[in-house]
């Protein structure tokens, strides 16, 4: 194939299978819908699909980049050659994640981050000193809007308490619902 | 079982391997990156210790997931020293993280010292959490466009960690029958060597003038002192700060490849086990 049969069409249709790729850890959502499908490229004889990385600590990362190129190979016969590209800038965060990203992620069990706010709803005692962050870095800026509230992806009540900001992965942290008795997940803001 | 009697020995082979994989450890943006992603690595593998064995379940999570989360970020600072799409660009960055002689790794010696109890643990993660968000505030404003996308994301992750470090501070702290006592002393032993995190980075002059590295160590150690200082005098342990707080830098440190024995004998060994064994395998 030459690079001329490699139109907008083509390319659209590229970033539809890179998008459509599910998250190999939570396979209820796809990339496109997690946000990480920053841009597709025409260069030379081959095709880039530039990424955006969400945890560092993600150990699905190398496989999210395999998985795009077979779908890409498998979905897009005009293209020969596909290569995968992960970005540094812009920075990927949970404000990317789109509404059916949101809902998806709620349906399998993990209440969805929600835009801005504290990162942990724990707080400090009065009086203790905060140690110097940079500012603007995105959720968690402690003089951010106050955060929507967290609601039991079960039963959609709000008496919902923060065991821990760490959880099962990277990306994950232990809440309990006091209304069904459940523990759930939350999707850290990041 | 033995093997020809005139094959080299497995470790020189992996280390030739290795050294054959590294870029030029000298270049500016290499002196760079290895102050940092060291620091990151083997705060990661000391991290690890805790799991399954901290003292509540949730402290197991967090120092398991901070863990995991260091040795990424070391692995996603590697990765900006070798061409990332390439085919053996995952050989490069593992030959970087596992496959140097210890003296080429330039952590601070704070990061590899042993884990000692559950809080002076918790100090040294203090101290170096902050140390370390510090330091990622100034280089988002790096001149290398990539230094300072992966400072402001890693900002973003940090937070977590320095949550986890200041819960425990602020529990620690308050509490003059249990904890406090030992708080303090951990804290008069982990300070003194955290100033050496801000040791400075062999040729930082032309890091300084090129903007890579867009504020001086020494400015960071003092962003970071007053910080610190203010913290630990909020909870009234003054006398747990260090009595020098502007160390000369004059002997060599972690930064000028200066290790001690919990390293060169004990973290190196164990983490690069498995890349010495089979030099090139992956999973």
């Amino acid at each position: 194939m030459t690079t001329t049969t490699i139109d907008d069409a083509v390319l659209a249709r590229v970033r539809a299978a890179a998008g459509s790729v599910p998250d190999p850890e939570l396979p209820v959502v796809t990339l496109a819908q997690l946000g990480m499908v920053h841009d597709v490229l025409v260069e030379g004889d081959r095709v880039v699909v530039e990424l955006l990385p969400t945890f560092s600590g993600c150990p699905a990362t190398d496989m999210m980049g395999r998985d795009v190129q077979d779908a890409v190979a498998a979905a897009v016969a005009e293209v020969d050659d596909v290569g995968v590209r992960w970005l540094f800038q812009p920075v990927w965060s949970t404000d990317r994640i789109s509404a059916a990203g949101r809902a998806r992620l709620r349906s399998f069990g993990i209440a969805p981050p929600t835009g801005g706010g504290p990162v942990s709803t724990i707080e400090r005692p009065a009086g203790a000193v905060r140690l110097p962050v940079a500012p603007g870095t995105g959720p968690g800026d402690p003089d951010a809007a106050p955060d929507a509230p967290v609601t039991c992806p079960y039963c959609d009540a709000d008496d919902v308490v923060e065991d821990s900001p760490f959880g099962p992965t990277p990306c994950r942290a232990a809440w309990f619902c006091r209304g069904c008795e459940q523990p759930f997940e939350r999707f850290k803001p990041l | 079982m033995t093997g020809p009697t005139d094959a080299p020995p497995r470790d020189d082979v992996a280390a030739a391997w290795s050294a054959s994989l590294l870029p030029d450890l000298d270049a500016p943006l290499t002196r760079l990156v290895l102050a940092v992603a060291d620091d990151e690595l083997v705060t990661g593998h000391r991290a690890q210790h805790w799991t399954g064995v901290a003292p509540s379940l949730e402290s197991d999570l967090a120092f398991s997931t901070i863990a995991q989360d260091e040795v990424n970020h070391a692995d996603v600072w590697y990765s900006l020293l070798v061409d990332r799409e390439a085919d053996d660009a995952r050989q490069r960055i593992d030959a970087l993280g596992l496959g140097r002689t210890p003296s080429q790794y330039r952590h601070a010696q704070l990061c590899e010292l042993p884990p000692g109890d559950f809080v002076w643990s918790l100090v040294r993660h203090w101290a170096y959490d902050h140390a370390d968000a510090v330091r990622l505030g100034a280089l988002a404003g790096s001149s290398d466009a990539d230094v300072a996308g992966v400072a402001q994301k890693l900002l973003r992750e940090e937070r977590y960690h320095l949550l986890h470090a200041d819960q425990w501070f602020d529990r620690l702290t308050a509490h003059a029958a249990r904890g406090r006592d030992e708080y303090a002393e951990a804290l008069r032993d982990v300070l003194p060597r955290a100033l050496w995190l801000f040791e400075p980075i062999e040729g930082e002059e032309e890091l300084l003038d090129t903007g890579l590295l867009p504020v001086s160590s020494e400015q960071l150690r003092d962003e970071w002192l007053d910080g610190v200082v203010a913290a630990v005098a909020a909870v009234g342990l003054d006398r747990a700060l260090p009595t020098e707080l502007r160390p000369s830098y004059d002997e060599p440190g972690g930064r000028r490849g200066l290790h001690t024995p919990d390293f060169t004998d004990d973290v190196w060994p164990e983490m690069t086990a498995l890349h010495r064994d089979h030099p090139g395998a992956s999973w």
